[in-house]
């Protein structure tokens, strides 16, 4: 493995081929709980732990694991990681434990975990699969944050809001009241806001796609990307 | 992607439209007559956006700006949703409604005729969705004897959020009789009972039954005018008749009769103005008979057993996604198909 | 045959092995995070109930010091709660009640409540409800200060027909709009009252078990 290898490993979790807007994987928890930056992020990060322990753990193990068995024990080492990250939330970030509720287990079952260890850490060696999973992960948060932080804006007009059930009480101050006396736009932080912010966001990364793709005058046009929210895929 | 038989030329569509938004005037008259001008103001501020907006995503998609902005239909949306939401709001409330049923609803779906809802339906869920609150306020009929409050004061509401003279906005506004109707049943009142209330008249809410008399007078002119056929609007109130009178005639103390749902809330707006839109609605007879009997099922069960006060526009966004459904079972066999199976 | 039998047991004895490391690794995560977790799950109990009774008012170990409570139609709940009871130098001052109110617009609104040993409310908080945001989930303090409009009310202040919203002739405030949702609060707080007026002293005895075993 060289650099450039491990640079493209990067540049595919985090942007071409991104968990949430290219892939369209995990998009339970992402139109779930990306109601404020902090709950977007925080769920990222901790999806993020997840996929860079799992797919770190299961390379090097990948050739002990008899083929027929493979997914249970994956499944097993993704729920004991989940597990263990549930447990260190629930005692050092109380309040985020509480916000997230139901979705921090439910990683476990978020398919961008398992499609990474049977796509890439089962082939590959540990380091760049952990690199991987690390990828993978921090692209989803990005597209968690920016969803968050486009619902938080619009639906309340506020930034980082519950930041301090991440940080403490003494955080309380980094909370942006972006728009001072906001009506509130309720309809962003319910869950249609979460369809309607997620297709706003592929259709400009698919925009960016198409335009750079006409630049570089490529002979392979990049495949049609099915972004749900357009009528002309009937 | 599929395209309506009834749009044939670009001129025919502005013709149509224009007899459509000419057979709401006997509706507006009337809400004038009886609730004050402020619907003027909000029907004025609806037109001017629903133009602007057009205007600039026509523009953003390259499209030539005049044959489209010419054909009334952004002007059809924006008086659907005005009649549909509370005369007396702030403006911003119609302004954003407007706004997002044109670019949202309408444009990012591929513009006129390509749209899969209804974007005047889709501004009202929007607004009751987000801003509950301003979506109940409605100005009680000035036959109720209250506060009758002036053209400019009504003006100082909608631009300053002024009431004059320290007015509370519950003394000159009321919830809708569905509503009324709703939360009275629920304290366990019985239907007789509340529709002695002084706001109730003699089909429907005070006032509020009139205009639906106006909007069914225009829709009658649609009809002589074929603008349209009969069968949506026909199916739609004789199901919703014929399922309110089932409820009505098994328990009458907690089911008002049928004639109240016809003349209630937007139950005559949505039979002839709503959903007879060619675009969200089946191309085949057959079709539009399941549509329109499909909305007004969903519209008694909102009305009566659902959580908001009216169920015509829920009704028309929910039917709206089935269409292509039952446009795909619909359909007439082609002659000489295999299949069929004699 | 035999080939067949020794590559199952290969297989499962590889699929007992991972099962047996991941119980390990979280049996241990858990002795590890236990006195962590139930330390942060009483601290936020904690953060709820000084919400509605300042932690002036109590020197006692109050998550401690409960007492059961079997359902009551005056608090309209359906199981046993638990009620916190608060002591300054061994005197009552408060107990903490949870109670519900089962008319909201939609469905039952869940509230917790502190009352002064003087019957007096220190204060009133919802924990869950599903009223419409935006509408009737003024409520909730996270959206406006309405709730505090209990602190300090008793049925000594207000006569019974006052606890009502001024719509219906009481003396609580309401927005237009909603009032289904705070006439439904309103008259889960006269209720809870109520009770605590019929059951006083019942509240704050002490503990029959702990007295028992002191003895």
């Amino acid at each position: 493995m060289n650099l450039q290898q491990y640079k493209d490993i990067f540049l595919n979790g985090l942007w071409k081929q991104n968990a949430g807007i290219v892939q369209l994987l995990g998009l339970c928890p992402l139109l779930a709980v990306s109601s404020t930056v902090v709950n977007g992020v925080s769920l990222g990060l901790a999806t993020t732990l997840v996929m860079t322990l799992s797919s770190g753990s299961i390379a090097p193990i990948r050739s002990y694991v008899p083929n027929e068995i493979r997914i249970p024990v994956f499944i097993l080492i993704i729920a004991v990681l989940v597990t263990v990250v549930q447990y260190l939330m629930n005692a050092y970030m109380y309040g985020l434990f509480v916000v997230l509720g139901i979705f921090i287990p439910l990683i476990v079952t978020n398919c961008i975990v398992l499609a990474r260890v049977e796509a890439f850490a089962s082939k590959n060696d540990a380091l760049s699969s952990a690199l991987d999973g690390f990828a993978m992960g921090l692209g989803l948060t990005a597209v968690l944050g920016v969803l968050g932080a486009m619902r938080e804006l619009i639906g309340k007009g506020t930034l980082f809001s519950g930041i301090d059930l991440a940080l403490g009480d003494s955080a309380k101050d980094l909370v942006l009241h972006v728009i001072p006396n906001y009506h509130g736009f309720l309809i962003a932080i319910l869950p249609p806001g979460a369809f309607i912010g997620l297709g706003c966001i592929i259709a400009w990364k698919n925009w960016l796609s198409l335009r750079a793709a006409k630049k570089r005058k490529d002979v392979i046009a990049p495949a049609p990307i099915d972004g749900g929210c357009s009528p002309a895929t009937h | 992607m599929w395209s309506s038989p009834f749009i044939t030329t670009p001129t025919s569509v502005s013709q149509i439209m224009l007899r459509v938004l000419l057979a709401l005037i006997p509706g507006i008259a009337l809400y004038v007559w009886y609730f004050g001008p402020a619907i003027l103001v909000s029907l004025t501020l609806a037109s001017i956006t629903a133009l602007a907006t057009e205007a600039i995503m026509l523009k953003l998609r390259n499209r030539p700006l005049k044959p489209f902005l010419s054909d009334n239909s952004a002007l059809i949306t924006g008086w659907l949703l005005a009649l549909s939401i509370p005369a007396l709001a702030p403006w911003w409330l119609i302004v954003v409604g407007t706004a997002f049923g044109i670019v949202i609803a309408k444009h990012l779906y591929g513009g006129l005729g390509n749209n899969v809802f209804n974007p005047a339906m889709i501004g009202y869920a929007v607004l009751i969705i987000s801003f509950p609150a301003h979506m109940t306020h409605w100005i009680s009929p000035n036959t109720l004897g209250g506060i009758g409050l002036s053209f400019v004061e009504q003006l100082n509401y909608t631009f300053n959020g002024v009431l004059p003279g320290g007015l509370k906005l519950d003394a000159v506004t009321m919830a809708t009789p569905l509503d009324t109707l709703k939360t009275q049943l629920h304290l366990g009142l019985s239907v007789d009972v509340i529709r002695d209330m002084p706001i109730f008249g003699y089909l429907g809410g005070k006032g509020g039954e009139m205009v639906a008399i106006g909007f069914a007078v225009g829709g009658a002119y649609l009809l002589l005018t074929r603008v349209i056929s009969w069968v949506i609007p026909a199916t739609y109130l004789g199901t919703l008749f014929a399922i309110a009178a089932i409820f009505h005639l098994a328990d009458p103390a907690h089911y008002v009769a049928p004639l109240f749902h016809w003349f209630s809330g937007a139950a005559m707006l949505g039979a002839f103005f709503i959903y007879t839109d060619p675009i969200g609605s089946p191309t085949t007879h057959r079709g539009q008979v399941i549509y329109a009997a499909g909305a007004a099922l969903l519209t008694y069960l909102i009305r009566t057993f659902g959580g908001f006060p009216d169920g015509v526009a829920f009704a028309a966004v929910l039917m709206n996604i089935c269409v292509p459904l039952i446009d795909a079972y619909s359909q007439p066999k082609v002659f000489g198909k295999k299949g069929d199976g004699k | 045959m035999k080939r067949i039998a020794r590559s199952t047991l290969q297989t499962a004895v590889n699929l007992v092995f991972f099962a047996v490391i991941g119980t390990a690794i979280l049996a241990s995560t858990y002795f590890m995070t236990h006195d962590a977790i139930v330390k942060s799950e009483q601290a936020e109990k904690m953060k709820l109930i000084t919400q509605i009774v300042p932690p002036t008012m109590f020197d006692n170990d109050i998550i401690h010091d409960t007492i059961s409570i079997p359902a009551d139609p005056l608090l309209n709940n359906d199981d046993t709660t638990l009620a916190y009871r608060a002591r300054l130098k061994g005197e009552p001052s408060a107990v903490v009640l949870e109670a519900i109110a089962p008319d909201g617009y939609s469905g039952k609104i869940f509230l917790i409540l502190a009352v002064h040993a003087n019957g007096e409310l220190a204060g009133v908080r919802v924990v869950t409800h599903k009223e419409t945001p935006g509408l009737g989930d003024y409520i909730d303090i996270q959206k406006s200060p309405w709730i505090k409009n209990f602190d300090g009310k008793s049925r000594a202040l207000y006569k019974d027909d006052d606890w009502k919203v001024k719509k219906d002739g009481g003396k609580f405030d309401y927005m237009a709009g909603a009032t289904i949702t705070p006439r439904a609060v309103v008259k889960a707080a006269h209720k809870a009252l109520m009770y605590f007026d019929a059951n006083r002293d019942k509240l704050f005895a002490e503990n029959a078990a702990k007295t028992e075993e002191t003895k």
